[in-house]
């Protein structure tokens, strides 16, 4: 297998190069703008990989996406989990809870872990060359190191804002209590933002890897006895909201055209 | 450069360098074109050991960045670099202009037809005395064009390497010349793995 995490540091953003180098294919998670749609090109091609899928966590608020742009490049699926096509004004294909990818000889198993926004999904990786058991899993901002994706960004849009800041809290609270946390204690952490990134709270590391069991043990937002306790914690400890988040979040809900994000990102 | 216009090229003789990887090759190509696959950090390098330095050449590569990159790298390098194919293989196509293919097999059709093939091992001559596949005949991927095209193909000829980099843009080669090769996807990486038999060439 090939996993590569390129880091956009401005706004401490990690995206993923995840292939198999015999059958040559490749997929990409969670592109970035600032990085752009040729970047991950060359890199695909540099170590000769076709890309055939491009997945998304989630429809972020805080980075322009251009997982739209890279699919249509390739002429291959833009993936989001199936609840966002109550959100998204533009055609992707759909996944559900416990969808299976295979790329060669990895096999991608989505897991629908809601809380930071409705349609929030992980990715579960197995390299089944290797073992059956999952080796690592993409918990976009879900589970960040030492913290969690916050779940207070709304967008202003009662038909968008589709539950409220403490329903979401308590979801993404099951989500990884109930979902993450079932993964074997081995499986390694790879989150979608560390360090500074305003898409979490203060005790976000700036290690961008861990692991589910050091996650159980160590996570404060995690140690919390329950649900409403989490609720609180994860509030307190937030960060201010990330800039210009409204006018991202509607460029990469299909809501605006590009030219009207002059200005909202570095 | 338009289809029509990287065709004429073609007639002139300028030869097309398909960048993409082996799979999507095989399965369609422009007719002629030689798979020479794209990597930023040694793609010169490569050329140098393997092309002719006198030839002229057409990029296709997919998607477009790729191209006008790979253009840059060859003309810098001093290659007569004419251009790239624009709109790849889908205009290509919608110019009512033909597709080629390179047949395709694995290992397991390899072990199970051996006596049928000439295996032709385009790694360097020190992989190939370190274990090879019995009665493979080594051609290294730097020998010139012109040695491809005295390969004897009576048999049909089965092109080995490890990650089918080299053995992928040989195999192109000999399609090129028109001899009867095909591409072992999968190589010696996979023809290890299952545990078929190897034959250690002592060094002289």
């Amino acid at each position: 297998m090939i996993m590569k995490q390129f880091r956009y540091e401005p706004l401490s953003q990690a995206s993923y190069l995840i292939a198999c180098p015999r059958a040559k294919e490749a997929v990409i998670v969670d592109p970035i703008e600032n990085l752009g749609s040729d970047f991950y090109v060359l890199e695909a091609a540099d170590l000769g990989l076709a890309i055939v899928g491009v997945f998304e966590t989630h429809i972020h608020a805080d980075y322009v996406s251009c997982a739209r742009e890279l699919a249509e490049m390739n002429g291959v699926p833009h993936y989001l989990h199936e609840r966002a096509k109550r959100l998204a004004k533009y055609e992707f294909t759909p996944i559900t809870d416990g969808q299976v990818f295979e790329i060669g000889g990895i096999r991608i198993t989505a897991l629908h872990t809601p809380g930071h926004t409705p349609e929030h999904t992980s990715y579960v990786i197995v390299d089944t060359p290797r073992s059956p058991d999952p080796w690592f899993v993409l918990t976009g901002d879900s589970l960040f190191v030492g913290d969690v994706g916050r779940p207070d960004l709304l967008i202003g849009d009662q038909d968008l804002d589709v539950m409220g800041e403490a329903e979401r809290a308590e979801t993404l609270y099951r989500s990884v209590t109930e979902k993450l946390f079932s993964l074997p204690d081995h499986v390694e952490v790879f989150p979608n933002h560390y360090g500074g990134s305003t898409c979490g709270g203060v005790n976000m590391s700036g290690k961008a890897s861990s692991t589910i069991a050091f996650e159980k043990r160590f996570n404060l937002a995690m140690r919390q006895p329950d649900a409403k306790a989490f609720g609180r914690f994860v509030k307190e400890t937030a960060k201010p909201f990330p800039d210009n988040y409204s006018r991202i979040k509607s460029y990469n809900l299909g809501l605006i055209g590009k030219d009207e994000l002059k200005g909202a990102t570095v | 450069m338009t289809p029509q216009e990287v065709h004429a090229a073609q007639e002139a003789g300028t030869v097309v360098l398909d960048m993409r990887p082996p799979k999507p090759f095989a399965k369609e190509h422009v007719p002629g074109a030689v798979n020479f696959q794209f990597n930023r950090a040694d793609l010169a390098e490569r050329a140098e050991l393997s092309v002719p330095v006198d030839g002229s050449f057409v990029v296709h590569a997919e998607p477009e960045p790729i191209a006008k990159i790979a253009v840059k790298i060859l003309s810098d390098a001093g290659f007569t670099v004419l251009g790239h194919l624009e709109g790849g293989l889908k205009g290509w196509k919608a110019a009512g202009l033909p597709t080629a293919e390179m047949p395709l097999i694995d290992v397991d059709q390899l072990k199970a037809g051996l006596d049928g093939y000439h295996v032709l091992d385009t790694r360097e001559g020190f992989e190939y005395r370190f274990g090879h596949i019995p009665n493979a005949e080594l051609l290294e991927w730097t020998e010139p064009w012109s040695t491809m095209e005295a390969v004897d193909d009576s048999k049909p000829l089965a092109l080995v390497c490890g990650d089918q980099v080299r053995s992928s843009f040989v195999a192109s080669v000999l399609l090129r010349v028109g001899k009867n090769a095909s591409l072992v996807f999968g190589g010696m990486v996979d023809w290890v793995e299952r545990g078929y038999p190897m034959v250690k060439t002592p060094k002289k």
